[in-house]
């Protein structure tokens, strides 16, 4: 296969990019404050997915190991609650509170599942998690609805967090904290008329909202629960969604991170390789910066870790060279996966 | 230095304000081992280091709602200052009505930012006074006709407290201004769907409709989508409605191409296999050209989609030939 020019990628250049990330940021992103999770999940998963692990020194590795641990939020000392179990985003609530305000200090949906993500790319073998606190703290944050919210201190409910929930309870293997049927109900519902899936029953179908939804229906093995008609509808809309790169939502500006979200949606579905890996990777690439490293969502515009790690997520799910392969429903590489089964099957001897 | 601006040039520090001397600064704690550390500015570790102060001390007060609006313009996203801020609101039974206001500008700055969304319903909860949500969103989606978060807001405001009066005209609007907004034409859906209902009557109109605005614009996805939706409560389905097979046969012989004109005959073709109506018009030899044609030519991105469903109607091809066969043999 002959490349065209601009379509190489720019790899030495990406992994100095997270490198950056996982060091200090400028206070212009002083936003993602109670997200600094994330940040380092896009990093050293992108770092995975680059197979460039092995290039973050042992001692930068267990520093990050270290500070995923330090924002576990641990069971209530005095009473034991442990609805509030989970990971921080960061250390910005990370005081000591009396009973009045202790659900502030409390962990938060997205943040538990990067943060476990962080550390099963990092090779931990989570002997120092509390798993039974943090399925608590799932269990804590399912609505009466089926979804879920992110965290106890007052946070919306929606399917982001619903699908957050799902690969928590998949990495620790005890799904005691959520209520399959409640939650499959939910995504059900929230199937709109065109067939694509909605952050909620009734709102617009979107790519992001499809995934979060396909991929929880894998995780829990309901999958089947989507009659043939639904199946059908699912992959049509999203391949509709390619115009070169791929939107989110009909008659949308195509985005970089599309081609993760809609790709893994497609994969799941077993239907990607009916998309068109040409003009997919055309696109994403057209988004690369190949001097400072890093993808954007639209070409010459400014990069940003988020849309770094799914770009170069979703080239991988296209077989793209030099890439790990990723696991479309937890978004972690093959590698990352295969060390969780191996916690998994000593958890089970242990148990 | 500070995050913004001019307006700063009077900022004092709050270690700086005799006021404040009765508060001791709680520092961030970001443990041995920090990674992605943010250079926050001078002016965000002092508000912070006074907001973690005031958390612990579990202090409610008037200096305190100051303190989180600092805050917030510094991170709007710090879902905690929101919650702690509510809770002061609360405990000192402040005045909601110009909370309102103070979020509204706020949603004015950072439209697509989870935690003002969320406060906003929260506070139009306590008033149970939804009376100025239309006019808020609306306000959002003529800076941005596709802001998700304003769409959220309006369809919960409008279920919850029965706003469906003026929706239609709204959406009218919007749909004038652009054909192809998606976010409309779902909005359109759900207000039948929820208000108007689907009798007959209104199925035919939305019927209607969505072939008026395709006319117009006749590569349009969403109301293509819209259209077969709105089939959906059609008893008749995609397939038995001869305003709809007759619309599309219409563009069909006036060279409209467009892929989702073909998808829709295709899908004609399917159900009309599957409720045993199959014609020459609209059977599978008809579905396996139009795959075709959609593959070579029209819709060449998605060939290999195009292929998949060809396929399927080759087999049933090949089944009522099979079962032809069978009926022959049988009657000799």
């Amino acid at each position: 296969m002959s490349y065209e020019e601009g379509t190489h990628l720019a790899h030495r250049q990406h992994v100095k990019y997270f490198m950056r990330f996982l060091n200090i940021l400028p206070s212009s992103l002083s936003s993602h404050d109670t997200t600094r999770v994330t940040i380092a999940y896009f990093s050293v998963s992108g770092l995975d997915v680059l197979g460039s692990i092995t290039s973050v020194s042992l001692e930068l590795r267990s520093r990050i190991i270290e500070w995923i641990y330090f924002l576990q939020v641990h069971p209530n000392k005095s009473n034991g609650d442990m609805s509030s179990c989970g990971f921080q985003g960061s250390s910005t609530i990370n005081i000591d509170l009396d009973e009045a305000n202790s659900h502030y200090k409390c962990g938060h949906l997205a943040m538990t599942y990067t943060g476990l993500c962080i550390l099963l790319a990092l090779g931990d073998d989570l002997s120092r998690i509390n798993r039974k606190a943090l399925v608590a703290g799932v269990k804590a944050l399912q609505t009466p609805e089926g979804n879920f919210s992110a965290t106890l201190s007052g946070c919306e409910s929606d399917m982001r967090f619903v699908y957050c929930a799902a690969c928590i309870s998949y990495i620790l293997d005890d799904w005691s904290g959520f209520n399959i049927p409640k939650a499959t109900e939910y995504i059900l519902k929230s199937i709109n008329y065109d067939f694509g899936i909605a952050q909620c029953p009734e709102l617009e179908s979107h790519g992001g909202t499809t995934y979060c939804a396909l991929a929880t229906l894998s995780l829990t093995k309901q999958l089947d629960k989507l009659s043939e008609e639904q199946v059908e509808g699912l992959k049509r809309w999203l391949l509709f969604r390619q115009v070169d790169g791929f939107q989110g939502r009909p008659n949308k500006s195509v985005d970089t991170c599309y081609s993760f979200w809609v790709g893994a949606s497609l994969k799941i579905l077993d239907a990607l390789h009916m998309s068109n890996y040409g003009n997919n990777k055309k696109y994403v690439y057209e988004t690369q910066d190949c001097v400072v490293g890093g993808f954007s969502k639209w070409p010459d515009t400014c990069t940003d870790p988020m849309h770094t790690y799914l770009g170069l997520a979703g080239l991988s799910l296209i077989g793209e060279n030099g890439l790990l392969e990723i696991v479309p429903t937890l978004n972690i590489t093959n590698r990352a996966f295969e060390h969780l089964k191996a916690i998994h099957r000593n958890w089970a001897n242990e148990s | 230095m500070s995050e913004s601006g001019e307006s700063d040039i009077e900022w004092i520090f709050y270690k700086d304000r005799p006021e404040w001397r009765d508060v001791i600064p709680v520092p961030e704690n970001d443990g041995p081992n920090p990674v992605v550390v943010i250079a926050h500015s001078e002016k965000f570790e002092d508000v912070y280091d006074y907001f973690r102060a005031v958390l612990q001390n579990n202090e409610k007060s008037e200096r305190v709602l100051q303190l989180t609006k600092d805050a917030v313009e510094l991170n709007a996203a710090n879902y905690t200052v929101w919650q702690y801020r509510r809770e002061i609101l609360k405990a000192l039974g402040t005045d909601l009505r110009p909370e309102l206001d103070y979020v509204e500008s706020v949603i004015k700055q950072t439209p697509k930012n989870y935690q003002v969304w969320h406060h906003r319903r929260v506070l139009v909860e306590w008033l149970r006074d939804p009376s100025q949500e239309l006019e808020l969103t609306c306000d959002a989606l003529l800076q941005d006709p596709k802001n998700y978060h304003a769409w959220q807001h309006r369809q919960w405001a409008i279920k919850t407290f029965g706003l469906y009066d003026k929706e239609m005209q709204f959406v009218e609007n919007l749909l004038k201004e652009d054909v192809r907004n998606n976010s409309a034409w779902n909005q359109r859906y759900f207000i039948v769907n929820n208000h108007l209902g689907w009798s007959d009557l209104n199925v035919q109109r939305e019927i209607c409709f969505a072939m008026e605005k395709i006319k117009f614009v006749k590569n349009n996805e969403s109301a293509w989508n819209y259209l077969r939706g709105v089939l959906l409560h059609d008893k008749r389905g995609i397939s038995g409605n001869a305003v709809v097979t007759s619309f599309c046969e219409e563009l069909y012989k006036n060279k409209c191409r467009s892929p989702h004109l073909l998808s829709f005959i295709i899908d004609i073709c399917d159900e009309a296999i599957k409720k045993g109506e199959s014609s020459s018009f609209h059977g599978p030899d008809r579905a396996i050209e139009l795959c075709q044609a959609l593959c070579t030519k029209y819709d060449k991105i998605r060939c290999k989609y195009w292929n998949y469903i060809s396929e399927k109607f080759k087999k049933v091809k090949r089944e009522q030939e099979e079962q032809k066969k069978q009926d022959e043999a049988d009657e000799k």
